[in-house]
């Protein structure tokens, strides 16, 4: 068994048998939802259906519903879906990274976490298809065999190397998150009632029956998979920047984009899972497993990945001054003190200096200011893309082009539209999945429970 | 051999038993039980569906089947029965034509296609006003025009053209005793004259009253008085090294003369090189090409003349005691300067004035007469007869009208219930009415008989543009709708019963070449051009006198101390009020023509609207604003203006660089009313303050009512950040020092030393060697930015129009366009002496530095640059497109592949020119376009190109550098079994330009003229540090000016 050291702080909290836990992780499920849940689930449906019939003008009618215009050819439909790639990152790191580096205390979050990752990753995978202009033509980006000659897709195009990137992505976190509920499924099946339930259950669960073989191979599987998903942490979000970096534009054209994007994705996305989970901790009354040990953790994640970004900005302003390329150096200063200054200092300030309060302890364990400041941190996110995609568009080379950029309320329809549609999905997720990975987390009950570490102190060890 | 090899089915077909050949024999090999269905009729009888239902079933099923089937549109797609000789289908054929509508004349050849005109492109044997402008190029549309009258009118009810004429006979029957008054623009046909003169016979009450909207009657009385006949003489730009023009706008209409090629020709970068020196009030496309440009209120423009004049009198030794109003102080050695440059340059310099005033314009013809510039630039011999209005005769019979004397009111060409001061009013009183129009418009509406006109391109017509010429038009379509062209309503009023096509070739027989056998009609009419020697054309030419030029010069500076006495006593107003005219919309008689307003005014860059423009110091004193919303829409406020007692009343106001302070400009032609969808209610009618036909006025009140106009406006950067975009010199370095100090090339530091961007290579090259190299060169120098390529442009490739919302959004859609750049007072260079260092955080630096560079100069200098896809051969689209939707050729031509475009727009974000348009709505379908894309319309859609396609919803677009056209010139060269010869064919915009600015060819072919200039020291590509290495370049601007 794992040992640990008994002055480490205990992973769960209070006087828990193993089914105490169990009985906790299956109540969301197992009782009637509470009334802040149907409140909750009734606004992101109404927004959801908000952002389909958006969806549906737009198509419908045309990109020119949107803001956009001959400059700014790309907006909110490129900044919502590198923001939600982004958010994605964090379940994928927080399961696969954190495995393989056999960080106990994901066990409390990997499943909300990776939850969030696939439900992102649907939102942030719309957008592609709708900001075509010929979504029923979208087929044409996979490279499938044909009739008309040699007609190829582009492999050139990181725009295509986003497609195979973000479906590899998509595919590899659902089978990793499956894998895992697994067991859990098994545990819900056991126990229901209804006999309804109890098939679906049934059926999710693959025939689990907890044997010796079925751990083994589940261990091994989950290892192979973390061991999978840990390169795509740093290949999706790679990917997804060289849309950007792979360009001749100003402020686009920046070889520092891979590391930076990847750094300010796990920030987002560890934001992300902040907010989530401090919401399903009250919601649920989780906080015996979701302890404020998790959420220092995750805050201390987002203070380092907030000040790598930080270094980012500084390393891409010196940069532009370092090159001596003049095009390159007015499109920072046009970011920092041109028409759009607003947004850049908005994602300065969220992003660089809004974590830096986390150095000191007591914020950093205050839950209110934790959830305020997760929230800060996503808009300022949000404002980097948007800050990096219309910023760097809407004056390049030649002046007689420049523009400006304004969103028209299909655009932020559509992108309230994504908000509800996540929330839609992860509410109901937290009422019909396990919102915790509970058996994992029991392997690590006699190791880093409260009780058991307080016999252990006060029995000595056996 | 091979068919003797049998397969046996089965062991008995080997050993060929009976059974086998049974079954080969049986077509089933059971039987089918038919006989238990059929035979047992029992059974039969016993069925639900009987025969009869079977049947009646089978009937239903097959009507609605078959009626179902008969909802299927039906598109009607007629191949000829009998093919005619002329037409192959495919393959244009092109008529020699003439374009004269009153204001723009043209010579032109006419592409048809399948029967339809498409296409106007300049006729090459033609040596006068061989240019087509934008409004030349964009009049094929208005023939198909749905707004056109399609009936004759009597009353508002249409009726038939017999019943019509019959009225209007009547009508000029009964007005014996009265005064017949027939108004028309300047008719330049002799043998239109010959018809109103014999009309003139038929009913001796009749007047025949030419009335232009933009008079410049004034200066044609000069001339009459000198020379015997209303026509201004020849104004030769290519003769002169230094024109001064004072507030002529001669490169955006000239009084009907197209000097631009001249013009262009003249500024050729070299010793001889033209100087023009402008003094205007409103920033003019031809003030914004001057090397030197004085802004000067209009009551200035007589005192400055006059100083100018008795400087340069003393300077060539004549007589110089002028009255000379007063002027300003700084004024006085900039004019000194000027008539020193005059007087050196001798007889190779030309003064020009603009407006409508006799006293401005004997001081420039005096001026030109001192200087001898008759023997050069300024031709009497052959004068230009395009403009003949009079205003004397307007004012008589607008008076006469008004009084209740006139019993007839012809009207023809032109629409004064719109443009006329007085007209509506006056009209009101005159028995009966007639409109001569090709649509129901402000004046027709007020007419009890509206007959509609037919377009040029269904007609007619013999011109006589000026002495040395005679140009034919033909139709090349017949009406589409019931109408009759002008001369031949006229022709059946004086009873005649020639067709006006029968009465032309008898006139072009009988008058233009009576020595010349039968067939010189049909080269004529092949030519569309006939030019001779004075002589040979004298045969309609009566009134002319003889005249010498010691003569005329004597009479002409005679009359100049009582001019200099009545110019001396202009008095300045508080404002001052210039109207012009602008590039696209002209006179505006062709309001209704969408391609014209989507085209930008290349100045201020704005469509679809006209304003008030005024200087940033006078904004600022009386309190109006631009302003921009956040999607860069810019925002005007409004003004009430009053001159001269008229009131106009919510003008938008335009804060316009270069504008004289104390002065207001605003165009003419907008407000319309009654012209059409496309026209109607865009701007606001300033023809309304003109009360004399005059072009500027000093009484001018203006009061600022704020609000927020909303322009459609195209360009939101006005000036080049210190980059070079458009690189330019001046004359002096060009001539005196090293290229590589005016056209810097970019050089990288690579491991190979050294290498300019087009070295620097990681690619695998396309061969660009063995085939075609499509380049363009752009001449910048030449480039007057009159938008004739852009429209021309836009019909060729069937550019949708978007319209004033989606062009104020940033959304036109034109493969072409034309920045146009200010001057800062703000450079690099000027921010170091002033010691701007760092990034501006402490003290000023870099940011203040680009923010300063933003705001144009007060006095800009400006330039004008075409910029389309520039075809990159390493470019950044091709790279980016995830379906290889855009590709480069071998040709060195950057193809779009529509039907492949998914629409990701990413390469329109990378592309560094922001050439690229994407096509935001189905502009061919969407509602919201109805009104102005010319292609949403049964008859519009007859002006697309059969050659290329209209691009569907959701689809990039972008130059292809006319691909159908170099396709076209293959083919033909390969069945010719040659090769492309250079100059053998060119792309839209280089055909429309006038001035030659754009030069296409294949750099392959070293003889072709556009390899020549690529090695041009002044060449160079846009953004070439960019590494792109476009197929287009340009030569760099070279200013007249030390």
């Amino acid at each position: 068994m794992h040992y640990e050291a008994p002055i480490r702080e205990p992973l769960i909290i209070g006087d828990k048998s193993y089914h105490d836990i169990t009985v906790e992780v299956a109540r969301p499920i197992e009782t009637k939802a509470p009334r802040i849940w149907w409140f909750a689930f009734s606004l992101a449906l109404l927004l959801f259906l908000w952002g389909i019939g958006c969806i549906l003008y737009t198509i419908g009618e045309g990109i020119g519903t949107w803001g956009l215009n001959k400059t700014v050819g790309w907006a909110w439909d490129i900044t919502n879906f590198v923001w939600w790639v982004g958010i994605g990152h964090a379940g994928t790191l927080i399961s696969a990274v954190l495995l393989l580096f056999r960080q106990k205390w994901r066990m409390a979050i990997n499943r909300s976490a990776e939850a969030m990752t696939i439900f992102s990753v649907v939102q942030a995978a719309l957008f592609p298809g709708i900001h075509m202009g010929r979504l029923w033509l979208g087929w044409y980006v996979f490279p499938f065999p044909n009739q008309y000659g040699s007609l190829w897709v582009n492999f050139n195009s990181p725009l295509l190397w986003d497609v195979f990137a973000i479906s590899t992505y998509f595919s590899v976190s659902l089978v990793f998150w499956y894998v895992g509920l697994v067991p859990d499924f098994a545990m819900i099946r056991d126990r229901a009632i209804n006999p309804v339930q109890k098939h679906i259950y049934k059926i999710l669960s693959f025939g689990w029956g907890g044997k010796a073989k079925h751990w083994q191979r589940f261990e091994e599987l989950s290892l192979v998979l973390a061991g999978l998903a840990t390169p795509l942490v740093l290949s999706v979000h790679t990917i997804v920047s060289m849309d950007f970096a792979t360009s001749v534009i100003p402020g686009w054209h920046t070889t520092i984009f891979p590391p930076y994007f990847v750094a300010g994705a796990i920030f987002s996305g560890f934001a992300m899972v902040q907010t989530l989970l401090l919401i399903v901790r009250k919601m649920y009354k989780m906080e015996h497993y979701i302890t404020l040990q998790h959420i220092e953790m995750m805050n201390i994640v987002i203070m380092l990945t907030g000040s790598i970004v930080g270094v980012a900005y500084i390393t891409e302003l010196f940069m532009a001054w370092y090159s001596g390329v003049e095009y390159e150096q007015y499109a920072f200063l046009n970011r920092a003190t041109g028409p759009y200054w607003w947004a850049y200092w908005s994602m300065m300030t969220c992003n660089v200096f809004s974590p830096q309060f986390m150095w000191f302890k007591k914020l950093r364990t205050n839950l209110i200011f934790t959830f305020i400041i997760s929230i800060v941190v996503n808009i300022g996110m949000w404002f980097e893309r948007f800050v990096i995609i219309v910023t760097s568009l809407h004056r390049d080379y030649l002046p007689s082009s420049w523009s400006m950029f304004s969103p028209s309320f299909v655009d932020i329809g559509i992108f309230l539209g994504t908000i509800g549609f996540f929330f839609v999905l992860f509410l109901l997720y937290t009422r019909t999945f396990p919102v915790i990975a509970q058996a994992e987390l029991k392997t690590i009950l006699k190791s880093s429970g409260e009780y058991y570490k307080k016999e252990q102190k006060d029995h000595g060890e056996h | 051999m091979a068919n003797s090899k049998k397969y046996w089915q089965g062991f008995e077909d080997l050993v060929d038993s009976p059974l086998a050949k049974k079954f080969q024999q049986n077509e089933f090999a059971e039987d089918i039980p038919s006989d238990e269905f059929l035979g047992n009729n029992e059974a039969l009888g016993n069925s639900q569906t009987t025969r009869r239902d079977f049947l009646k079933y089978l009937g239903f099923s097959t009507a609605a089947a078959t009626l179902a089937a008969c909802e299927t549109p039906i598109v009607e797609s007629i191949p000829y029965v009998v093919k005619p000789d002329s037409i192959t289908p495919g393959v244009p054929t092109f008529y020699a034509s003439t374009f004269f509508d009153g204001y723009d004349y043209a010579p032109v050849l006419v592409k048809t296609r399948e029967g339809r005109p498409i296409k106007l492109e300049p006729n090459n044997l033609a040596t006068f006003n061989k240019g087509t402008n934008a409004r030349v190029q964009a009049s094929v549309l208005s023939l198909y025009d749905s707004e056109r009258l399609r009936e004759p009118l009597v009353d508002g009810a249409e009726t038939t053209w017999k019943d019509a004429l019959a009225k209007v006979k009547s009508a000029l029957d009964g007005a014996a005793g009265k005064e017949v008054i027939f108004m028309t623009a300047t008719v330049i046909s002799p043998s239109t004259k010959k018809i109103i003169a014999e009309l003139k016979e038929k009913y001796p009450n009749l007047t025949h009253v030419t009335y232009d909207a933009v008079s410049v009657s004034q200066k044609l009385d000069i001339y009459q008085n000198l020379l015997g006949e209303r026509a201004m003489p020849r104004y030769r730009l290519d003769k002169a090294e230094l024109v001064v023009s004072f507030a002529a706008d001669f490169l955006g209409d000239w009084n009907g003369q197209d000097v631009a090629a001249e013009y262009a020709a003249a500024r050729k970068p070299g010793k001889n090189m033209l100087r023009h020196v402008q003094l205007e009030s409103v920033m003019s496309l031809t003030g914004s090409n001057a090397d030197k440009r004085i802004k000067l209120k209009p009551s200035e423009y007589g005192a400055a003349l006059v100083y100018l004049t008795s400087k340069v009198a003393s300077g060539t030794g004549h007589a110089s005691a002028f009255e000379v109003g007063s002027l300003n102080d700084q004024l006085k050695p900039q004019l000194d300067e000027i008539a020193k440059e005059l007087v050196a340059k001798g007889g190779k310099s030309l003064v020009l004035v603009g407006g409508n005033d006799i006293h401005l314009e004997r001081f420039a013809a005096a001026m030109n007469m001192m200087l001898g510039n008759e023997s050069a630039a300024v031709d009497y011999t052959d004068r230009v007869y395009l403009r003949q209005g009079n205003d004397k005769e307007v004012e008589a019979a607008l008076k006469n009208m008004a009084a209740g004397n006139v019993g007839v009111v012809m009207t023809s060409g032109i629409n004064p219930a719109y443009t006329l001061h007085g007209y509506a009013e006056a009209v009101s009183k005159v028995g009966t009415t007639v409109s001569l129009t090709d649509r129901l418009d402000e004046s027709a509406s007020l007419s009890n008989i509206v007959l509609p006109t037919s377009h040029f391109l269904e007609s007619w017509g013999g011109f006589h543009p000026k002495r040395k010429t005679y140009t034919l038009a033909q139709p090349t379509i017949n009406p589409l709708f019931n109408t009759i062209q002008v001369e031949d309503i006229l022709l059946s009023l004086t009873g005649n019963t020639l067709s006006y096509k029968d009465y032309l070739k008898e006139f072009y027989q009988t008058m233009v070449e009576p020595k010349a056998p039968e067939n010189t009609w049909n080269i004529a009419l092949q030519n569309g051009v006939v030019e001779k020697e004075e002589t040979d054309l004298d045969y309609f030419i009566t009134e002319a006198e003889i005249f010498s030029i010691p003569d005329l010069k004597q009479r002409i500076i005679e009359a100049l101390v009582d001019s200099s006495t009545a110019l001396a006593k202009q008095k300045a107003g508080s404002y001052e009020i210039v109207f012009y005219q602008k590039i696209g919309i002209g006179s505006g008689n062709m309001a209704n023509n969408p391609w014209l307003q989507e085209l930008p005014d290349p100045v201020s860059r704005i469509s679809w609207d006209n304003y008030l423009t005024i200087s940033a110091a006078d904004a600022v004193a009386l309190g109006f604003e631009m302003s921009n919303d956040t999607n860069g829409g810019l925002n005007g406020n409004y003004a009430n203006i009053t001159v001269g007692g008229v009131k106009l009343e919510k003008v938008p106001v335009f804060v316009q660089p270069g504008q004289a302070i104390g002065t207001v400009g605003i165009a003419v032609g907008y407000g319309r009313t009654a012209c059409g969808k496309a026209a109607n209610n865009l701007g606001v009618n300033a023809y309304t303050l003109i009360s004399g036909l005059e072009h500027w006025n000093t009484d001018v009140t203006i009061e600022n009512i704020g609000g927020k106009h909303e322009y459609a406006s195209i360009q939101l950067g006005h000036t080049m950040m210190g980059r070079k975009i458009v690189n330019e010199v001046t004359l002096a370095d060009y001539m005196n020092v090293d290229p590589h100090d005016w056209n810097h090339h970019h050089e990288f530091a690579t491991y190979k030393g050294k290498l300019s961007a087009n070295e620097t290579n990681i690619w695998d090259d396309l061969d660009h060697e063995t085939l075609h190299m499509w380049n363009m060169s752009i001449d910048l120098n030449s480039c007057t930015g009159c938008g004739a390529c852009v429209v021309s442009c836009h019909l060729e490739n069937n550019v949708p129009v978007v319209g004033k919302e989606e062009v104020r959004n940033h959304r036109d859609m034109h493969w072409l366009r034309i920045d146009r750049y200010y001057s800062s007072d703000m450079s690099k260079a000027e921010a170091a002496k002033q010691g701007y260092s760092g990034v501006g955080l402490i003290g000023k630096g870099a940011t203040d530095m680009y923010a300063e560079m933003e705001i144009p100069s007060e006095s800009p200098d400006v330039v004008f640059q075409p910029v389309m896809c520039q075809h990159c051969n390493h470019a950044p689209c091709e790279t980016v497109c995830p379906v290889a939707a855009t590709s480069h050729s071998r040709e060195g031509l950057n193809h779009m592949a529509y039907n492949r475009c998914i629409g990701t727009r990413y390469c329109a974000n990378n592309c560094p020119y922001k050439v690229r348009r994407f096509n935001w709505f189905n502009y061919m379908g969407n509602s919201k376009f109805k009104d102005v894309n010319p292609a949403q319309d049964d008859y519009g859609r007859m002006v697309l190109n059969p050659d290329v396609n209209v691009r569907s919803r959701g689809v990039m677009e972008k130059c292809s550098m006319c691909i159908q056209r170099i396709q076209y010139a293959k083919l033909e060269a390969k069945k010719k079994g040659k090769k492309i010869e250079d100059g053998s064919f060119t792309t839209a915009c280089a055909q429309a330009c006038s001035t030659g600015a754009i030069t296409f060819g294949d750099v392959n072919n070293k003889k072709s003229e556009v390899s020549a200039l690529k090695e041009d020291e002044r060449a160079y590509h846009l953004l070439e540090e960019v590494g792109t290495q476009p197929s287009v370049f340009y030569q760099t601007k070279v200013r007249n000016r030390a």
